[in-house]
Parts: C-alpha cells; sequence; structure tokens
C-alpha cells in the first residue's frame, strides 16, 4: 500500500502545477463522452438507431427525475448540470473497475470540486430563479436568528456532499485493493459486484442531493409566495 | 486524504467543459430532436383524433341513413304487403265471381241439355206413340169408317160457320170455268156419297162445281177436298198429323 495507491499520484508537473491521474482520468472520461456526444450528434436522425435510442432513453430518465422535483420551467435549464453531474460521476465511479485506474472521485481533490459546484449552481439557479432578494431572504426565514444556522447548513450539507462521495468511493476502492491482495483472484469477484452497485448508487446520491439543493432554492418561500412580486411573476 | 488545489481547480474546469460540450453537442439537439419529435406525433394524434373525428361523424351519418334505409324498406314492405293483400282479396273476389258465374253456367248448361233430353225423349215417345197410333188406325182403316168420316164430313159442311163459308166461297169463285175441284179419298166411294158430296161442296162454295174423285191410302181413312186454294182435311193420317203437331207446340 504505497502512495500512489491510496491517494492521486502526479502524472506530469508543469511548472508549480502538479496534473494528478485524477485529473488524467477524468480528461479521458471526458474524451469519452465528447467521442459520443459527437457521435451522437452526428448520427441524430428522426428514426433513432441504437446509440441514439439508448442516449434518448437515459436523457428521458433524467428529465423525468427532475421534472418530478423541479418546476417544469426550470427543467431545460438546471437539466444539463445535472445531467451531467450524473453521467460523470457514474463514470468516475465505475472507472476504479478498470484494472490500473483510479475511480478520480476517489480523490478529495475532484470531489471537492464537483461538491463546490453543486454549492453554486444552487445558489446560481436560485437566484436566475427568484431574483438575488428573494434568494437571499430565504437565509432569514423564518427568522433573521437562523441566519447562522443556514450559513453552517449551505458549508455542513457541502462538505459532506465531498466527503460522503469521496469516503465511500475510497473505501470501497480500499477494500478491494485488501481483498485483492489477501485474497486470490477470483474471490474479489462479489466485491467488484459490490463495487459496481456502489458506484451507481453513489452517483445517483450525489445527483438527487445536488437536485434536491437545487430544487430548494428554486422553491419559493412563504413571505415570497404572498409578495406582490411574486404574483406579478407568475 | 488531502485537497490538490490544482487538482481541485481542473477538475472545475474540466466539469464545466463537460458540461458545455455535452450541452452543445448531446442534450440540446437530442432534446430539441425530442421536442420536435413529440410535437409531430401530438401533431399527428390530432390529425389522427381529427379523422377519427370525422370518421366518427361519417359512421353517424351512415348509421342514421342505414336507419332511414330501413325505415323506408320498412314502410315499402309494408306498403307492398297491403297492396299485395288488397290486390289477393281482389283477386280472391273476382276468382269467386267467376267461379260463380261458371257455375251459372252449368246449371243453365245442365239445365238446358236435361231440357233438351226431355224434349228429346217426349219427341221420341211422341213419334213412338204416333206411329203406334198410326199402326192401329191403319189396321182399324176400312171403307165403312171412310164411308162413315164422309157423312160426317157432309155434316160439318152443311154446319159450316160463316166465315169459313166465306173462304171456300171465295176459293170456289176464284176458279175458273170449267175447273174442276179434287176429291181424294182413302178407300173408293159410292156414287151416291160422291154426288153427296159433290152438292155439300157445290152448296158450301156458293157455286157448282165438278169434283174429280182420286184414292190415296196414305190418308188411312177419309178424304181431302181441294177447292182452288181451299182444302179441307177429314182423314186419320191428318188428325194423326195435327196431334203430334200439336204436341210438338206444347212442348
Amino acid at each position: 500500500m504505497n502512495h500512489s495507491e491510496l491517494g492521486a499520484e502526479i502524472v506530469w508537473q508543469i511548472g508549480p502545477f502538479g496534473i494528478t491521474s485524477t485529473v488524467v482520468t477524468t480528461w479521458g472520461i471526458m474524451l469519452v463522452f465528447t467521442l459520443l456526444a459527437l457521435l451522437g450528434h452526428l448520427t441524430l436522425r428522426a428514426a433513432p438507431g441504437r446509440l441514439q435510442t439508448a442516449i434518448e432513453a437515459v436523457l428521458i430518465a433524467i428529465e423525468g427525475a427532475l421534472t418530478e422535483v423541479l418546476p417544469p420551467t426550470a427543467v431545460r435549464q438546471v437539466l444539463p448540470f445535472v445531467g451531467t453531474l450524473w453521467l460523470f460521476v457514474l463514470a468516475a465511479n465505475l472507472t476504479g473497475l478498470i484494472p490500473g485506474l483510479h475511480a478520480p472521485t476517489r480523490d478529495l481533490s475532484a470531489t471537492a470540486a464537483l461538491a463546490v459546484l453543486v454549492f453554486l449552481a444552487s445558489h446560481w439557479y436560485g437566484i436566475r430563479g427568484r431574483g438575488l432578494k428573494n434568494h437571499l431572504r430565504h437565509y432569514t426565514e423564518p427568522s433573521v436568528i437562523l441566519l447562522p444556522f443556514h450559513i453552517i447548513s449551505e458549508i455542513t450539507r457541502t462538505l459532506a456532499l465531498a466527503i460522503r462521495l469521496f469516503g465511500n468511493m475510497m473505501s470501497l476502492e480500499m477494500a478491494a485493493l485488501l481483498v485483492l491482495l489477501i485474497a486470490g483472484f477470483l474471490v474479489p469477484v462479489p466485491l467488484l459486484m459490490l463495487h459496481v452497485i456502489e458506484a451507481v448508487v453513489q452517483a445517483y446520491i450525489f445527483g438527487m442531493l445536488a437536485l434536491i439543493y437545487i430544487a430548494g432554492a428554486l422553491e419559493p418561500g412563504e413571505s415570497e409566495t404572498n409578495s406582490p412580486s411574486s404574483e406579478e411573476k407568475s | 486524504m488531502q485537497l490538490d488545489w490544482t487538482t481541485f481547480i481542473l477538475e472545475i474546469l474540466n466539469f464545466l467543459v463537460l458540461i458545455w460540450i455535452l450541452q452543445r453537442f448531446l442534450y440540446r439537439p437530442v432534446l430539441d430532436l425530442l421536442v420536435a419529435r413529440q410535437q409531430k406525433i401530438g401533431e399527428q394524434s390530432a390529425q389522427a383524433q381529427a379523422m377519427r373525428d370525422e370518421a366518427e361523424t361519417l359512421r353517424r351519418q351512415y348509421e342514421s341513413r342505414l336507419a332511414d334505409w330501413r325505415q323506408e324498406c320498412e314502410n315499402s314492405r309494408r306498403q307492398l304487403t297491403e297492396e299485395l293483400a288488397l290486390l289477393k282479396t281482389q283477386e280472391m273476389a273476382n276468382i269467386k265471381q267467376a267461379l260463380a258465374g261458371e257455375e251459372e253456367k252449368m246449371q243453365v248448361r245442365n239445365a238446358t241439355l236435361l231440357a233438351a233430353r226431355e224434349a228429346e225423349l217426349l219427341r221420341s215417345a211422341t213419334g213412338q206413340a204416333y206411329d203406334e197410333a198410326a199402326a192401329m188406325l191403319k189396321r182399324l182403316a176400312s171403307k165403312e169408317l171412310t164411308e162413315r168420316i164422309a157423312g160426317l164430313f157432309l155434316e160439318d159442311l152443311a154446319a159450316l160457320p160463316e166465315n169459313e163459308r166465306g173462304a171456300l166461297s171465295k176459293a170456289g169463285k176464284a176458279l175458273p170455268e170449267n175447273a174442276s175441284m179434287t176429291v181424294v179419298s182413302a178407300h173408293p166411294l159410292d156414287p151416291t156419297l160422291r154426288a153427296a158430296i159433290e152438292t155439300g161442296l157445290s152448296a158450301a162454295a156458293g157455286k157448282t162445281l165438278q169434283a174429280a174423285f182420286t184414292e190415296d191410302p196414305m190418308l188411312i181413312a177419309g178424304l181431302c177436298a181441294i177447292v182452288g186454294e181451299c182444302q179441307l182435311h177429314v182423314n186419320l193420317a191428318d188428325e194423326l198429323a195435327f196431334f203430334k203437331r200439336q204436341t210438338d207446340h206444347a212442348r
């Protein structure tokens, strides 16, 4: 158990910046997604083929999940972020199954980056959807006394988001590595199956939590629903 | 477990780039295609609904027309049935009338045939009676009977009614000079009787006439006097013929 197996190793050193294996793997995932997107874009037809049908099925499933939580007008706005989050986290989690590669999500830097993006996105969509004033007023409801608690809640949930994914994927890969080292070749197969399930579940949880945070930011408060401006908007 | 800021920032940038790429090449075109397809499906569905409504309307119209047609057929059938019943009644009445006429004709024909048969039978009986009477009278005929009938002739001639006497007189006067009257008898008459007949006839005719006497056995018994256009028959053959004619006339 060396440093490269527990954390991300630096692949390239560009001046003071070290390009870690996490970033390289992320680029690989991005490349795969880009190729798939280009292939899907180029082969887009009115009568769909197999690839297009699969892509459409995935997008329809994501859109359906968003429609259940978000207001109808916000679905098309939020879908790129949450959809990409789901697909990327799922792909990143499953990358750990490929021999020689590590899941980028076992790196706290990657999960923290995603959690910060979720934090920023929830505020971004909240301000876009409700206006800055209404969005900030949300932190003082039902009383101004609760403002620090709201701020603490925002920070802790972002931290929790980052650490949950990181902890789960890190522990899963470590457990798999330990079993592989101790036991034979075929023994970790059930553990790998568990890895697949865990990867899917964690991706779903991460995306769903991000969606709930964004939906919470888009949801109008009590004072907002009674204010004349909200009536004008509606 | 350490936070590498380079990785952190690069991961943020990578993710934003990935969002842009996927939004540009995947989400937007595919979602637009889905919306367009949904819209097309909606249009087709609306079109199908319109066609369905139109078909429903046409179906209702067809059913309405079918119901009207069936009603019309029912009315026509009822009317035809009534006309047929009326025609049948009329034809039955005509047939009954024709049958009654035929029956009446048959009855008349039967009655005619029966009458003809009866007449034929009567004629046959009359003829047979005539023949038998004639045969019996021929057996009874004799010179004495002829003379007795001549005597009766002379008595009747003397008591001749005025109009018959006038007719006899007219016939006698119409005879030319030297013309004679004819007396035909069934048997030869003796001269006395001949003279009495000639005298009686001359007296009845109001003119003296000569008589020519001849015999004809066909008269059976008695005589026949011919004065010009007037004939006096006093014989059994004529009497039988007279009775036969009377019988025929009576039928």
